[in-house]
């Protein structure tokens, strides 16, 4: 529990087009099995912050360590084998929607499949099995031959959740994972966060728009404001005064239950 | 649970607010260079878009008044730098005392320092100062280096030119605004001297409609004994779209890629879709018959020549569908299935192919029925199939074995047309 797992270092991102310093100077650490929040407005550089560490965006400076190795000069080849050790689901839920929720919930075994048998569509017996299991746990087995576009914002996340635990991950990256569902929804989609969280061990760190979520959620907050840290500690240290400080003046709190 | 209307209304906003947020991160702030470059192009590009239109304007309206009074002499009896002079003149005057065309294509108009319209006096000065100032050039250019982007008879005069983003909201008639009277004279005398030059006579239309009775009577009594000819080459003219078709695809497909703006990232992937791009776009400009002639000069008459042009032409046309859809794809999931540990033909595999391949299908069905046309046609310049029959029938006066053809080749269009809809409906 004490080690480390996730370690950032001065943690930059200048987006060349625009010239936007999106990431400044972030440092922070995170231990296996934290369930930490990210939350920020809109642009504080949430996304950014993810999509570094598992390099769908290149970062511009710093160090990002995963089990004490620096991801940021990896090759290729074991850019692939960190990128499966985490999952990752997303605000617009990014499913194919022409594809069948199988065919989806088994990409999230393409980072293990050679390239062959991935081409030609053959998935071991033990990838077959494990898709039943991974949809089975989001409650979604009976729609497993549905087009992914048939299906409702919350079944949708549902299915990314099930693609990400294809990978048994880690880490779980989470995009606003709720910012497109109502209330209710957002819960139980929460909920099986948390779940992964406690029963399988793994570590998430989950960008967030509603300090109600993050408090009943997180088990630790970082807060950030034009790429930079402004916060960053437990769900119950933000009052009214750090709250106005993240989110400026004007805001006012949103109950979501 | 709760997986409601709710949630439908959420997703629509939040996909605008996400669209926002990356705009924002879009909008630059602009070298000064490039803003002074920017100013001075507007003003150019104004002033080059008045002089054509004026010039055009005075040039097609004198043809057309010759050629409505019969007069035989030259319609502007000076030299002619004198009346590119004339168009100068009037366009500087124009600019100066109103909002041009030009101006308004480039989005520009004309007010004083502190921005309210020009009193008459300083437009006098204006167009003064102009010649000293903007013929030898350099006044103009000042421009690039004036911090207030202003000229050297914007500054005597005490006036500036500004833009003009948002569209005129002024309730002007067109008939009271100088542009747009501008804009009517251009259409109607482009109108009218296209009559001219078409030869457009209504007259012999319809007295001469008689003379054609006897074709059109051949033609709908066709010679059956030509029938099994024209049968065997319509199968042939099927085919050659076919094959031109399927060749197409297999360039078409890998060229598409690179010809998507969204998927060459860097300074190789820029010039490869750069380089992708225009030679696409000239190839497809070059229409079929003219490649079939050039094929036929290149590999003899046959149907050979007028496969390759159909194959030809197809691989610009479907590189050119195909990479636009690319372009329209949701990179959401491709973004999703590359951080899924996938490499990149896993990523194209499951990220992209499900994307297109319905869409890829559709384009080409949609082109085989193109092709099938374009291969009746080509048969005229020697390309193969049932066209180069029909133009030896229709040059040896043959009009009862033309009708049979004709018939075959309108029933054909006709049916595949109807397949090929019905196919693509299928895809939606
Ligand atoms: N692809 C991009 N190109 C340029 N700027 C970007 C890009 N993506 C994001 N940005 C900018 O980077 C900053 C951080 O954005 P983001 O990480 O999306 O924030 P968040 O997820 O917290 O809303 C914003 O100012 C945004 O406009
Ligand atoms: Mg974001």
């Amino acid at each position: 529990m004490a080690e480390a797992q996730l370690v950032i270092e001065h943690l930059t991102k200048v987006y060349e087009r625009g010239e936007v310093l999106a990431l400044d100077d972030v440092s922070f650490s995170v231990k296996k099995g934290e369930f930490l929040i990210l939350i920020g407005l809109s642009g504080s550089g949430k996304s950014t912050l993810l999509r570094c560490i598992n390099r769908l965006i290149e970062p511009t400076s710093g160090k990002i360590l995963l089990d004490g190795v620096d991801i940021t000069k990896a090759k290729t080849r074991d850019l692939r084998q960190i990128r499966r050790k985490i999952g990752m689901i997303f605000q617009q839920f990014n499913l194919v929607k022409r594809s069948s929720v199988r065919t989806n919930v088994l990409a999230g075994r393409l980072g293990y499949t050679s390239m062959w048998r991935s081409l030609s569509g053959r998935f071991s017996k033990q990838d077959l099995e494990r898709t039943e299991v991974s949809l089975d746990r989001v409650g979604l087995s009976e729609k497993m031959h549905t087009r992914a576009d048939q299906l409702s914002g919350g079944q949708q996340q549902r299915v990314g959740i099930a693609r990400a635990l294809m990978q048994e991950p880690e880490l779980l990256f989470a995009d606003e994972p709720v910012s497109a569902l109502d209330p209710a929804t957002s819960n139980s989609v929460l909920q099986y966060l948390e779940q992964m969280n406690q029963e399988d061990g793994v570590t998430v760190l989950c960008a967030l728009h509603f300090l109600s979520l993050a408090r009943r959620y997180g088990t630790r907050i970082i807060a950030l404001k034009d790429g930079k840290i402004v916060f960053e500690g437990l769900p119950k240290e933000i009052d009214d005064a750090r709250f106005k400080e993240i989110y400026g003046e004007d805001a006012e709190e949103v109950e979501i239950r | 649970m709760g997986d409601g209307l709710c949630e439908r209304f959420g997703k629509g906003e939040d996909r605008l607010m996400v669209r926002d947020e990356y705009y924002a991160g879009f909008m630059q702030r602009k070298p000064a260079w490039m803003e002074a470059f920017e100013a001075l192009k507007a003003r150019i590009a104004a002033f080059v878009v008045d002089y054509i239109a004026i010039f055009y304007l005075i040039v097609i309206a004198a043809y057309c008044i010759t050629e409505l009074s019969g007069y035989q002499g030259s319609f502007f009896p000076l030299p002619w730098w004198i009346l590119l002079i004339v168009v100068g003149e009037l366009i500087v005057l124009w600019e100066t005392f109103g909002i041009s065309l030009g101006m308004r294509v480039a989005g520009i108009r004309l007010r004083t320092e502190d921005g309210n319209t020009v009193p008459f006096r300083r437009s006098i000065i204006r167009y003064l100062a102009w010649h000293i100032s903007a013929l030898p050039a350099i006044g103009c250019l000042a421009i690039l280096w004036n911090k207030d982007r202003l000229s050297w008879h914007d500054r005597m005069s005490g006036t500036k030119i500004e833009k003009q983003r948002e569209t005129y909201k002024t309730s002007i008639a067109w008939y009271r605004s100088s542009r747009g009277i501008t804009t009517a004279l251009l259409i109607f005398f482009t109108l009218l001297a296209g009559v001219f030059i078409t030869e457009i006579n209504l007259h012999t239309l319809f007295t001469g409609a008689s003379k054609t009775g006897r074709l059109w009577k051949a033609l709908f009594t066709p010679d059956w004994a030509v029938l099994g000819e024209g049968i065997n080459l319509l199968i042939v003219t099927i085919f050659m779209a076919l094959m031109a078709t399927l060749f197409a695809i297999v360039f078409a497909v890998p060229l598409s890629f690179l010809a998507a703006r969204n998927l060459m990232h860097g300074f190789i992937g820029r010039t490869v879709y750069i380089v992708v791009r225009i030679a696409m776009s000239i190839t497809r400009s070059i229409e079929p018959i003219i490649w079939a002639i050039i094929f036929v000069v290149w590999v003899r008459l046959g149907t050979f020549p007028g496969v390759l042009a159909l194959f030809v032409h197809s691989i610009a046309d479907l590189t050119k569908l195909y990479s636009e859809r690319l372009e329209s794809i949701d990179l959401g999931p491709v973004e999703a299935i590359r951080a899924t540990g996938a490499n990149n033909l896993q990523v194209i595999m499951y990220g992209i192919v499900p994307q297109i391949v319905n869409p890829y299908l559709s384009f080409t069905i949609y082109r085989w029925d193109i092709n099938v046309r374009m291969a009746t046609i080509i048969g005229i310049v020697g390309g193969g199939g049932i066209g180069q029959l029909l133009y030896h029938y229709t040059r040896h006066w043959k009009w009862h074995a033309a009708g049979t053809l004709m018939l075959l080749i309108i029933l054909t269009v006709w049916a595949i047309d109807y397949l090929s809809s019905r196919l693509r409906e299928s895809l939606e």
